[in-house]
């Protein structure tokens, strides 16, 4: 562990003897000159400000129309990754490696007054696998490749009150995203739980349509139809629906002031049967479809620069869908509780502590998991478009209820986008 | 198709239509009144644009300077231009809100000449097009200058010294209203910055700026969200914002922008002002309700003043810590303040020096 802290300080070192020159979609940065703080609390958290520049699909709000569009800007291209060591330990074994953590290709910009759009493409990645000696020879890639976004939105069809977003996005019940957290190893548990026989995953990025708006008060709505199947064309000929209702006390977007408080819920269909009929795009008809729903509430409170957020969610499946026991359904929930501090000069460090909970049912008992996130992380440099992050990490998770298996896991990473 | 698909289909035929409803491609800077597109980097002034009808010749320039320290326009001899942009007083005056003819207050804090030959629009509430359409306001204006034009223009006829420089500029006589306006606009678009120690910085010399003037430099452009307004050379968007300032004890609602669009979101709203020099002029907005630079930067960490009925999209709280707000003061007022002679030294011309 020494050895590790000492190789990050000997990192960090080297890295602030950088010239202090002149920030995350870098590309809309890069397209103002903005530092990438106008948009984040720090990178990757979206501030107040960016929050409504999202809503108003990726424009100045208030200022639609009078921007460069796509064709008058730098090239619209960004990139992510970040990179580090790894370390992770149990009673029995411990291992490290130097791991790259993803890599995201994005590329976003405003068509015409009113028109944006967003790719990201994550390419397959094998390494350290890439010569087929990695986990299981290779065959699995530390990232898959795949469109985790391409979106096109026709903002303010009617000013403020109605945006429409079509194609493969966020869905608007991630009101606490976790594709723009600070944490690098440490996932949103209840996001990423799967159940059985139901191929949804929360934590997914959906295809379909979304409308959302917002009042002058402060109360915003969004409505979804999706597959439900992620990446996948869907299973079944029953589109999915979900609505989210959220309340903004005082001023801001309660990313990093006033307070926002909501509820979400998801309403979908599963194929029991999975027939062979396949569709001209690889849908499948599927047979005995069966309901599920997740619901639930978030929290977002801010006090100077902490923040503290929370959610808590329920999700029932039908019991045609639970592995466990047909004759009930399968019940289980979860949440997180997130707090934040951002400090020095332009919120140059950031501090988090958060903790990850999920109850599965009785039978599923050695699928709980609780676990306990930590992390520091610097921004290097006043830059504009560029963002160099020293990031430390620690997660520790217990998985299972009786005697379960627990594991620490260290990262020190650089986290990376311009 | 089940009902789901013809509703999905339905929009999908809906959506060009939208599209098209308002003007498809993007129209003309003119019509919108803005500048550029931006926001931009904020950096160098660019050279300032001079329209094509009024050419700058040094002559004329002289003449129009002449022209702005000169207490004859006014309808008895005691305003003149600089009585309310006083070059000692960063180009603006007093304050809080104007002082004119016979003391007369006006409801509006004077905005500073210089740089203003950058701004697209004239006027806290954007009224004037061009600097020559401002420079005929104030003649005119009964608690201003308190004359009318012909009177004015009568009394430059009635100055054989001023007869015969407006003729050799203009090779025309009599002298017009528009000359008069040409002329000072003229001298206007000299009292530019081209050297402060932020255009010394971003020109490449490291050290023109503190250590904490660059930390206030990356807050106005990051945490600050400053540069979403005072964008590019100018510092200022030349658009318009409801920052949610109130009115002045006393003072009845200004309706801003609205005034002369009549357009809802913009009631409240008030042209972006430069930062540079502001360091200077002293107390600030429209109203000259903020005391000092501190103040207007706590009315932004505030998330804008109390009248937010109207409040602009991008003012949100800020969360800005004292040394933050200290960082963003230090750089306002010693980094982006103007060191060209023309607008930092500039002194009013000598009674003997005009035409008689
Ligand atoms: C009595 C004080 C007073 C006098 C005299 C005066 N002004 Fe002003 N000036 C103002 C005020 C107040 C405003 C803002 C008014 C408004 O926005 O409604 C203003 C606005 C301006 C502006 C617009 C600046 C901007 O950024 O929008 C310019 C330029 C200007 N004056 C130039 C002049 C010139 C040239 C003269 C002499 C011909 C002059 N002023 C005389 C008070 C005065
Ligand atoms: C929403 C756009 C917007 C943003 C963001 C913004 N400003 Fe302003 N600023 C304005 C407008 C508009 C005014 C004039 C408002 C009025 O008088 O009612 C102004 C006025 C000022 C003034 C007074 C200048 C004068 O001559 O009276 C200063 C100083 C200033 N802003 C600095 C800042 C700083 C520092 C920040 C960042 C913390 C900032 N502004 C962010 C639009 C903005």
């Amino acid at each position: 562990m020494k050895k590790i802290i000492s190789v990050f300080i000997v990192l960090a070192g080297v890295l602030l003897m950088l010239p202090d020159t002149s920030s995350a979609i870098p590309a809309f940065a890069r397209k103002y000159g903005f530092n990438c703080n106008m948009c984040h609390t720090a990178f990757t958290k979206l501030n107040d400000f960016g929050q409504r520049v999202r809503q108003h699909g990726y424009q100045i709000p208030g200022q639609e129309g009078f921007e460069k569009n796509v064709f008058a800007t730098p090239i619209p291209l960004a990139m992510r990754t970040s990179m580090g060591l790894v370390v992770g330990g149990n009673d029995s074994t411990t291992t490290s490696s130097f791991n790259i953590n993803g890599l995201d290709i994005l590329a976003a910009g405003v068509l015409h007054k009113n028109i944006s759009f967003l790719l990201i493409y994550t390419p397959r990645i094998d390494e350290p696998a890439g010569d087929y000696t990695g986990s299981n020879n290779g065959a699995n890639p530390s990232q898959l490749g795949a469109l985790e976004s391409a979106s096109l939105v026709f903002s303010n069809l009617v000013p403020d009150l109605l945006n429409v977003r079509v194609g493969r996005f966020e869905p608007a019940y991630h009101a606490i995203s976790s594709k723009r957290i600070y944490y690098l190893i440490s996932p949103f548990e209840i996001y990423a739980y799967g159940t059985g026989n139901n191929s949804f995953v929360f934590d997914d990025n959906q295809m379909g349509i979304e409308v959302t708006g917002n009042s002058r008060v402060g109360f915003h709505y969004a409505a979804g139809v999706v597959n439900g199947n992620g990446p996948n064309p869907d299973n079944n000929k029953g589109k999915d629906l979900y609505l989210t209702m959220h309340q903004i006390i005082g001023r801001g977007e309660g990313q990093s002031a006033g307070q926002r408080i909501g509820v979400f819920g998801y309403y979908g269909w599963q194929p029991t049967i999975l027939d062979s009929l396949m569709g001209p795009m690889g849908e499948n008809e599927g047979g005995g479809n069966k309901t599920f729903y997740r619901i639930g509430g978030d929290i977002s409170l801010n006090w100077r620069t902490f923040n503290l957020r929370a959610l808590f969610m329920q999700g029932i499946d039908d019991k045609a869908l639970n592995p466990l026991d047909t004759a009930d359904d399968y019940e289980f929930n979860g949440g997180l509780v997130e707090l934040d501090w951002a400090g020095l000069y332009n919120n140059r460090l950031i501090a988090s502590a958060m903790v990850n909970w999920v109850n599965p049912p009785c039978g599923d008992n050695d699928k709980q998991v609780l676990a306990y996130s930590a992390l520091i992380r610097y921004n290097l440099g006043d830059w504009t478009a560029v963002n160099v992050a020293l990031h430390a990490e620690y997660l520790h998770r217990e998985i299972g209820k009786d005697n379960p298996f627990k594991d620490d896991i260290v990262a020190l990473m650089l986290d990376f986008a311009f | 198709m089940d009902r789901l698909t013809f509703c999905t289909f339905l929009i999908f035929l809906f959506l060009p239509a939208w599209a098209s409803a308002g003007d498809t491609s993007s129209p003309p800077l003119t019509a919108i009144n803005v500048h550029s597109l931006g926001p931009e980097q904020v950096g160098n002034l660019p050279p300032v644009i001079v329209p094509v009808d009024n050419p700058q010749t040094s002559a004329k320039i002289l003449l129009g300077k002449k022209l702005y320290f000169d207490t004859r326009l006014s309808a008895d001899n005691t305003v003149s231009c600089a009585t309310c942009h006083d070059p000692a007083l960063g180009w603006s005056d007093a304050g809080p809100t104007s002082k004119g003819i016979k003391s007369q207050l006006g409801g509006r804090r004077a905005p500073p000449v210089v740089n203003a030959a950058y701004a697209p629009l004239q006027f806290w509430d954007g009224r004037a097009p061009t600097l020559e359409e401002q420079a005929k306001g104030p003649i005119a204006n009964p608690i201003e200058m308190g004359n009318t034009h012909q009177v004015m223009i009568n009394t430059l006829e009635g100055i054989q010294g001023y007869e015969d420089e407006f003729k050799a500029v203009f090779g025309t006589s009599p002298i017009t209203l528009d000359q008069v306006a040409q002329a000072i606009a003229a001298y206007e678009r000299t009292v530019v910055t081209t050297d402060s120690p932020f255009d010394r910085y971003v020109r490449g010399d490291q050290v023109a700026m503190t250590g904490l003037e660059k930390k206030g430099l990356e807050i106005f452009n990051g945490k600050g969200h400053c540069t979403a307004c005072h964008w590019g050379g100018y510092f200022s968007d030349g658009r318009f914002h409801n920052l949610g300032v109130a009115p002045a004890p006393g003072a009845t609602p200004d309706e801003g922008r609205y005034a002369i669009t009549k357009n809802p979101p913009d009631m409240g709203a008030f042209k972006t002002p430069t930062v540079r020099d502001a360091a200077k002029r002293p107390p600030y907005l429209h109203n000259g309700t903020e005391k000092t630079l501190m103040t207007v930067i706590e009315l932004y960490d505030r998330g804008g003043g109390t009248e937010a009925a109207n409040l602009d999209p991008l003012m949100v709280p800020l969360g800005l810590s004292e040394k933050e707000m200290i960082a963003l003061e230090a750089f306002m007022k010693r980094a982006m303040v103007s060191l060209n002679p023309s607008v930092a030294d500039e002194k009013p011309i000598p009674a003997s020096e005009f035409p008689k």
